[in-house]
């Protein structure tokens, strides 16, 4: 038997192979990522959960209609595309002109709502989906044995693939499109109704996606949530390659396959995250990726419509907070309240990134997760007492945010979210696979301990006092941070970052440090939960925890010192008394979040504020204030 | 060669380019620019739309890199040096469209410039109202410029003519040496390019100002010299006078100067 640098040849070229087929999904995904935001400047985070839709339509129209797999490549796409056509029509649409990240939020809802009522009905466990009879077998090459589907769905991809280039590339078709995304008014001007072809241009791209959902369905298990986890690693091709360039698209997608496949011959414990390391390469050699256009001084900015402004910390809102705090375990059930404290702690760290520094992360779950690992191994096995195990996780994550942070901001807006987000998988999977971590039983048995070596933790009383005042202390300081100096200058910064760089101010310094601090807080939020929990688990660094914090503080008011507060509240109350609905509460969350973007975009708090300012103004007739103290008067 | 090294030398001036290129896709929006910025002069740079003035700016403050060519400041070779860097060498401009912090007050808008200049950004837990003066100074800048009564409205919320008033307040408090003011009455009212001219002539004392207009009137008014643009390349250069006798600048220069 032949080997290649100790692997047998037929493994090596076996994974290659494995590795090739994934990488056609991969190019297939991303190039209707980059059709759909090249058009539309949206980044279609429901482009997994179109995916899977592609994948369960084949699976349902197979078992219950029997409807076998050729019509359903056809079908199948077309029903999701036309599902696209009608989400663009409807909701899409109304978010043109508006900042990109809503896009991103409006369809990261959406898809949390499919998946979660497709796992309801369907359960989360995988379905096999038989490979059509024209296609079993396959043929020995001598080398290596190659099965006929796999060889199917390679030629069919790159059919697409190119043929999707040549479309936009090489015709008129594609010349209008090209022209509609650089100049529409000019484009209309021509006689050609630009929103009608935007609005084909997304059907277009989710078909694509629902295409490589049915390839896919005999290759791996149809589950309704195949697409989420296979998004973030094709949000880490669109990185690696930039979403400049079509070609470019096919071209990573294949090769990021092939680095996994050759990864996984010969190092399999890391071919999981081989890719974020590639991305995380990439970001530092070459920052606009492998075929982006030229990264040129700070980008365009936008002028800042609903910008969060300053507010003191005020000391009464400190007081009232304790206040409540005190009397909340009268009514409440305790265990409630120090969950959603610390809920709300997390979230206020977010909000001093995302609300005042603009850089919203898709990966704070990494903080919160590396932190409750940390810190419950610092405090099981190390034995520190539970100040320390808390300082420890809580360095940690700020030694995370530093490192991720520097890689991450050298991106912006919706390239900030996927690189967060992939760095914060790229953690998931370490998680996963650490010895220390427990996998999937999580790290059990943290001891509470004794505080300082002189208060017992596991008093309850004393727990709530704990967390009480870690909350308020983190919030105070989050409050100070904000009115700071420093904190006016991360507004400027994210108002105009130009200007505030022809003003002298390296403004990288200034977002990494706001990134690493916001990092720190969320890391001391994720050490807390492991003391009060006395368990660290995979959930807490999963995505979805990344998405919950988001849904927290946009829920509340993104850019309040309270929004992210009364969001956690909300959100945690929520799980609480819905804890019997199962995957609903995704669905749930899912809808809060369309419904925020649509209707609701400054919170809770914003549109109470703009309700109470606007009340006011037409009471007394007078300018509203900016209930601001403004020094120097 | 002996040119350039001559030019390197010559204490006159404070910024000078050699060749200075700028290509967008094959397209030169900049070809081959030698210009040089004579110290304390105001220099006003002119020409038709899309002659490549701002891309001249964007180069000199490194908010474009060149494609070819070299940028000196104060005998230095600064073609390598980022955006920030070129603000604490005592080189800031303003923007062709209006760039104020929108989020910020009017007053929080200045102090975030007061803040850089006094090394002061990197607090991070003190109040700006304890800080040395920095809102002393902010309020006195805002009085200064006509503002002081709209300290607390949101720069968002001023009218252009206002923020215009702002940014060039803003890029003051940084006590530049060198300002570059990219069309700062552009969508000004009579009234507002008044009082603008009369801020910048104000201004000038001690420093070099080189700035973008279309108003002639302005240029006649603020410039010691005058560079013409077309077509990304210098199609003449020297005092009003020289200038507006000038066939070539006429020709190239359709109406819009004297319109
Ligand atoms: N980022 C860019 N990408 C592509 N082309 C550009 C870019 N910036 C400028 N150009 C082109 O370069 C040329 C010069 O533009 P520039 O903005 O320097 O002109 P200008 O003299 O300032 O004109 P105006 O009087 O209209 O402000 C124009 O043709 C413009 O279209
Ligand atoms: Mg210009």
């Amino acid at each position: 038997m032949t080997t290649i640098f100790g692997v047998p040849s037929a493994v090596l070229f076996g994974q290659l192979l494995l590795g090739l087929v994934n990488g056609a999904f991969y190019a297939m995904l991303s190039l209707g990522l980059a059709v759909i935001f090249g058009m539309m400047n949206i980044v279609n985070f429901a482009h997994g959960a179109q995916y899977m839709m592609g994948a369960m339509l084949a699976w349902l129209l197979l078992n219950f209609l029997g409807v076998g797999y050729w019509w359903a490549l056809i079908l199948a796409p077309m029903a999701v595309g036309l599902g696209g056509v009608v989400l663009e029509r409807f909701l899409l649409r109304r978010l043109y002109g508006l900042d990109h990240l809503y896009g991103m939020l409006l369809t990261f809802g959406l898809a949390l709502m499919v998946q979660g009522a497709l796992g309801n009905w369907f359960g989360s466990s995988g379905q096999p989906y038989a490979i059509p009879a024209e296609l079993t077998g396959g043929r020995n090459l001598g080398f290596m044995f190659l099965p006929n589907y796999r060889a199917w769905v390679l030629v069919a991809s790159l059919v697409v693939c190119l043929g999707t280039w040549y479309v936009i590339e090489r015709t008129r078709l594609g010349a209008y499109l090209r022209a509609a995304t650089e100049n529409p008014v000019l484009v209309q001007a021509f006689g050609i109704r630009v929103p009608r072809m935007i609005m084909l241009t997304y059907g277009a791209g989710v078909a694509l996606a629902a295409l490589a959902g049915a390839l896919a369905a005999p290759v791996y298990q149809v589950s309704p949530s195949m697409g989420a986890d296979l998004l973030i690693v094709v949000f880490a091709v669109v990185v690696i390659g930039g979403m400049g360039s079509i070609m470019g698209s096919i071209v990573t997608g294949f090769l990021v396959g092939l680095i996994e496949g050759v990864t996984k011959a010969y190092y399999p414990e890391l071919s999981g995250t081989v890719v974020f390391v590639v991305m995380a390469v990439v970001l530092m050699l070459r920052p606009a990726g492998l075929f982006g256009a030229k990264l040129d001084g700070a980008g365009g900015h936008q002028e800042a419509t609903e910008a969060p402004r300053s507010s003191s910390p005020r000391a009464h809102i400190v007081l009232a907070l304790a206040a409540i705090m005190a009397v909340a375990p009268l009514v409440v059930y305790p265990g409630f309240m120090m969950k959603a404290m610390i809920f709300a702690l997390f979230a206020c760290a977010f909000n001093l990134i995302a609300g005042y520094g603009r850089l919203v992360s898709f990966g704070h779950a990494m903080f919160l997760g590396s932190a409750g690992y940390v810190c419950g191994h610092a405090a099981k096995v190390w034995a520190l007492t539970p100040e320390l195990a808390i300082l420890t996780g809580t360095a940690t994550a700020a030694l995370l945010g530093l490192v991720s942070g520097w890689l991450a901001i050298r991106r912006s807006g919706i390239y900030f979210a996927m690189v967060t987000l992939a760095f914060a998988q790229m953690i998931y999977f370490v998680a996963l696979q650490a010895p220390f971590t427990g996998g999937e039983n999580g790290l059990q048995g943290v001891p509470r301990g004794m505080l300082f070596g002189l208060i017992d933790l596991s008093k309850p009383v004393n727990l709530y006092v704990f967390v009480t005042v870690i909350f308020l202390a983190g919030f105070v300081l989050i409050m100070r941070l904000v009115d700071s100096p420093f904190g006016q200058v991360l507004r400027a910064i994210s108002n105009h970052e130009a200007r505030a760089q022809s003003l002298g101010f390296e403004t990288d310094r200034y977002k990494c440090l706001a990134f690493t601090l916001s990092a720190a807080l969320a890391g001391l939020a994720g050490s807390t939960k492991a003391i009060v929990t006395q368990i660290a688990t995979l959930t807490d660094a999963h995505w979805s925890m990344s998405g919950e914090v988001l849904l927290m503080t946009f829920l509340g008011g993104v850019g309040t010192p309270l929004g992210p507060v009364i969001g956690a509240f909300v959100v945690v109350a929520m799980q609480n008394y819905l804890a019997g609905v199962g995957q609903w509460v995704a669905v749930i969350h899912g809808l809060i979040f369309a419904v925020c973007v649509l209707a609701f975009r400054r919170g809770i708090v914003g549109e109470v504020s703009a309700w109470w300012h606007h009340r006011g103004s037409r009471g007394s007739g007078a300018v509203p204030s900016t209930g601001q103290a403004v020094p120097g008067k | 060669m002996a040119e350039a090294a001559e030019r390197i030398d010559d204490p006159r001036f404070v910024l000078q380019t050699r060749d200075l290129t700028r290509q967008f896709d094959g397209f030169f929006a900049l070809r081959k620019v030698n210009f040089r910025l004579a110290r304390d002069s105001v220099h006003a740079v002119i020409g038709p739309n899309g002659a490549g003035k701002t891309t001249l700016f964007n180069l000199l403050t490194k908010h474009l890199a060149p494609s070819e060519g070299a940028i000196l400041h104060d005998g230095e070779d600064v073609t390598r040096l980022k955006m920030p860097a070129m603000a604490k060498r005592g080189v800031v401009r303003s923007f062709q469209i209006s760039a104020v912090f929108a989020g910020l007050t009017v007053q929080e808008n200045v102090e975030v410039a007061l803040l850089r200049g006094s090394g002061l950004a990197w607090n991070l837990l003190g109040r700006i109202s304890k800080q040395s003066g920095v809102a002393e100074r902010a309020a006195a800048l805002l009085r200064r410029f006509g503002l002081a009564e709209h300290a607390e409205t949101m720069a968002g919320n001023l009218s252009y003519g206002r923020k215009r008033v702002l940014e060039l307040a803003t890029t003051l408090a940084l006590e530049p040496k060198v300002l570059l003011l990219d069309e700062p009455m552009a969508g000004l009212g009579r009234e507002d390019i008044g009082r603008v001219t009369a801020l910048i002539q104000q201004a000038r004392r001690g420093r070099t100002v080189l700035l973008v207009e279309h108003n002639m009137n302005v240029v006649a008014e603020l410039a010691d010299r005058i560079t013409v643009m077309v077509r990304g390349e210098i199609a003449a250069e020297g005092s009003y006078a020289e200038v507006a006798a000038n066939p070539a600048v006429i020709t190239a220069y359709t109406g819009r100067a004297h319109g």
